[in-house]
């Protein structure tokens, strides 16, 4: 069996990656709840963010710079791409700006091979402490990532529920043209809504940096990982995307804990029977307006 | 009178195919043996995309399953390459008829996100899961092992190319057929408004069902034909990166045109070469010219290029107007 | 042609549905607290014309002029901006949102604050306001759908079916409340129920198959019979 001390640190990891997972995914959902799009060009995000934070903290010495940097960039790039690419099609089909969205993700790709290379980039941690929990050492960064999480769920539940732009894409979410109809420029709340995803996706890439190496196609690694937790979450609910986020970090860490292959196979099996179960997964809405 | 209409539903795939030909001339084999395969490895993605309204960002998954299942044959246990491409089929087959009935269920959206995680999943079972069996990254090499088959020797490219070419025909002429049967007006009546369709005492469920099976099958096909073909087969095939291939063509040529694929498959194969040769940076390339096109208008070259033809066609024979049944 | 006292002038609309026509050569003209209803039957081209005028369709061709300005290719949320307010048939509420909350996305939308008239003309609303919006009666809804709508000082207001599906006494109180509402902004209204139809507008368009079948003007001559024989 698994020592106790493995366990620990097992669920740790699951929840600093649940936490990444969390960041890049209430993007995801954020976009599909009010423009009803399907963001794959936030994995892009994620990926500039993580670059940014390796070139910032390379000049500046200094890795949170870099991480904030990385978001400023992804929502800064979020910014470019809604106004000159899906401000055109936002009143088209889904697979339309789906299929959209991914010329954008893998023509990035490309940019960042053209200004990065090929070559894998490491980012130093920028927090090396260790701290003792149940008797086994778990590294400090992995729990601040699980709190900047935590801050931003709180963050984005504050702006949604207390700001009037968050309850005006929070009404949006749920019939966009009475927004429209009450005189509200909803393409100013589309604009907000994508910035701040890829700005978080950015984050997500930053924070996630230290642990990896940044390589171009590190969005399409973790590509699978986030439309498991989108699709076993419900399209477009937050509640759903938080849950979920948690689950598949859990299930990736202490899955390959077990047995390695099963990282990737279970949350997969799991997507799978949640979606026998409910084919809208488990807090999605079964009605799909627009 | 029955000869003339059938002239005409020919006459477009005759030249279609024509051209084809015409490529294998002034170009060299490798890139018309491409073509082959591209084209009928998007056949399915375009059905799905345009007769059903199925995005499917998956079908790199069904064409690896046809790819290794014809790859574990001729390794491990025969090499006669037609057997290999039958296990292929069946292979595509039998698992498109597994999983169809779970994904045909789910609303557009979720479709196209859990074909794409299913590529995925394939990528990481063949790399690394079953690595003891697929030799991970490495891939099975068998080219030697192929046997030469009489009539047409699939291990000679020359010969392979007409191999191809009769299949490709077959294909299109199934699919031609599929076009003006009962079903593939149920398909398109599922696509446009499913509920009516199950007024009308059809279950959207099987026209569905029938339809992913018929295309993933297909890719499957091409899956095979890739292996042989190469010789070769790596998880490489199913890379996340390449998921949008089938529907970048698909886009490119124009959804759910009869042709589109062929032209799509060769403008797509064409680029490849040229400008990431120009370029070397395949990735940039392809993104943007796929949002352009996105921006541009969504018929594609093949889309935007058949009303011109028609036109054209309709001045040279001065006959009054009747859109010819190219599916659009 | 165009009277200087007309808040909205359509010349000439045509509307279509991708390939179907829904609205041929539309002329209307609204004039400032004038109520002007249109009737028909189901299918008649009714709500097209709304949403047209709000901008939520864009017309194939033909003017909309709202003093001065051309209404055609804006977008519904700056046409909602110039006061001309559109609530739709469907009594859908942001349902997620409380009373509070919608209240608050009209001002903000408009940058009036001043909820006092709204709770004038629904007091109920006043005791609804922390109450969840999916939790309110059809009537309920109604009546937060125009108080939302009313915020800012509207100088038209683009009604859909306000009554349908909603109890006589609260089809008794929107009738009031149309009429108090009428002293201070036009209304275009989209109605089946004639009696009141009759009640409350100044000007009546009979809509038959996306065209304009009458027009009829003046208190005496609109009569639940003259607005029956065009249905």
């Amino acid at each position: 069996m698994i020592s106790m001390q493995l366990l620990t640190s097992g669920v740790i990891f699951g929840l600093s990656l649940g936490s990444i997972f969390f960041l890049m995914t209430i993007g995801l959902s954020l976009c599909f709840g009010l423009m009803r799009i399907i963001s794959l060009d936030q994995l892009l995000y994620y990926s500039v963010g993580a670059y940014i934070t390796f070139s910032v903290s390379a000049l500046l010495g200094n890795i949170w710079l870099g991480v904030l940097a990385g978001a400023i960039v992804a929502g800064a790039s979020a910014l470019v791409v809604e106004r000159i690419v899906f401000r055109r099609i936002y009143d088209r089909d889904l697979p339309f700006t789906m299929i959209t969205s991914f010329g954008v993700l893998i023509g990035g790709v490309g940019v960042i091979k053209y200004f990065w290379g090929l070559v894998p980039r490491p980012v130093g941690e920028p927090i090396v402490a260790r701290v003792d929990i149940l008797g086994t050492d778990i590294p400090v960064y992995r729990l601040v990532i699980v709190a900047i999480a935590a801050l931003v769920y709180i963050g984005i539940w504050l702006f949604l529920n207390r700001t009037i732009i968050g309850k005006a894409i929070r009404a949006g979410t749920e019939d966009v043209e009475h927004v429209e109809g009450l005189g509200i420029n909803v393409y100013r709340l589309f604009t907000i809504t994508f910035v701040i995803a890829g700005a978080l996706s950015g984050l997500a890439g930053g924070l996630y940096a230290p642990l990896i190496m940044v390589d171009p196609n590190m969005g399409l690694d973790v590509l699978a990982f986030v439309f498991m937790v989108v699709i076993i979450g419900g399209l477009g609910s937050i509640k759903g995307t938080l849950i979920s986020s948690f689950l598949v970090g859990q299930v990736v860490s202490i899955g390959s804990l077990v047995y390695a292959p099963l990282a990737q196979m279970a949350p997969f099996a799991i997507m799978l029977l949640i979606l026998l179960i409910k084919p809208t997964g488990l807090f999605g809405s079964q009605m799909l307006k627009r | 009178m029955a000869a003339m209409s059938f002239v005409r539903w020919w006459w477009g795939l005759l030249l279609a195919f024509a051209l084809v030909a015409l490529v294998r001339v002034f170009l060299p084999l490798p890139f018309a043996n491409e073509i082959i395969i591209f084209s009928i490895y998007t056949m399915g993605c375009n059905y799905l995309l345009g007769r059903i309204g199925l995005i499917s960002f998956g079908q790199p998954a069904y064409l690896a399953v046809g790819a290794y299942a014809a790859a574990f044959y001729l390794f491990y246990f025969g090499n006669n390459p037609y057997v290999g491409i039958l296990i292929g089929i069946a292979a595509g087959f039998l698992v498109s008829l597994a999983i169809g009935p779970l994904f045909v269920r789910l609303r557009g959206d979720y479709f196209a996100l859990v074909n794409l995680a299913l590529s995925v999943i394939i990528f990481y079972l063949m790399q690394k899961v079953l690595a003891g069996i697929t030799h991970g990254d490495n891939g099975l090499w068998f080219l030697t092992n192929l046997a030469s088959t009489p009539v047409l020797d699939l291990s000679r490219p020359d010969q392979f190319f007409i191999f191809g070419f009769l299949v490709a025909f077959v294909i299109w002429a199934f699919f031609k057929y599929l076009d003006d049967s009962i079903f593939g007006a149920c398909c398109l009546a599922t696509k446009l408004n499913e509920d009516k369709v199950k007024f009308l005492g059809y279950s959207s469920f099987n026209i569905r069902l029938t339809a992913f099976v018929i295309a993933n099958t297909t890719t499957a096909l091409a899956g095979a034909m890739y292996a042989v073909y190469l010789g070769f087969v790596s998880p490489e095939i199913t890379s996340p990166a390449r998921a949008a291939d089938p529907v970048v063509v698909t886009i490119l040529g124009g959804v759910g045109t009869l042709y589109g694929p062929l032209v799509g498959s060769i403008v797509y194969t064409g680029m490849k070469d040229v400008l990431s040769k120009v370029f070397g940076n395949w990735e940039l390339v392809i993104g943007f010219v796929l949002v352009f096109i996105m921006l541009a208008g969504e018929k594609g070259i093949w889309g935007s290029l058949q009303p011109l033809l028609e036109k054209m066609v309709l001045r040279v024979t001065g006959k009054t107007a009747e859109r010819g049944g190219s599916g659009q | 042609m165009t009277n200087t006292d007309d808040i909205l002038t359509v010349s000439g609309l045509n509307v279509a549905y991708g390939e179907s026509k829904a609205l041929f050569d539309i002329a209307m003209d609204v004039r400032a607290c004038q109520v002007v209803a249109c009737v028909g039957r189901n299918g008649a081209g009714k709500s097209t014309l709304l949403k047209s005028i709000a901008g939520f369709l864009k017309p194939t061709s033909g003017t909309i002029i709202s003093d001065g300005a051309s209404l055609v290719g804006m977008s519904a949320f700056a046409v909602a901006g110039k006061g001309i307010k559109y609530i739709p048939q469907d009594k859908k509420v942001f349902s997620d949102l409380t009373v509070q909350e919608n209240l608050e996305l009209g001002s903000y939308a408009s940058q009036d604050y001043d909820w006092a008239p709204v709770f004038d003309y629904f007091p109920k609303l006043k005791i609804l306001i922390d109450r969840k919006a999916g939790h309110l009666s059809g009537g309920e809804r109604q009546m937060l759908m125009i108080g939302r709508a009313i915020l800012g000082g509207p100088k038209l207001l683009l009604v859909d079916e306000p009554t349908e599906g909603l109890a006589p006494s609260i089809v008794m109180h929107l009738r009031d409340v149309f009429k108090e509402l009428a002293k201070k902004t036009a209304l275009v209204v989209v109605e089946q129920n004639l009696p009141l139809v009759c009640a409350i507008a100044d000007k009546v368009y009979a809509l038959k198959e996306g065209r304009i079948m009458a027009e009829l003007t003046g208190r005496a001559s609109i009569t639940p019979e003259a607005c029956e024989q065009y249905l």
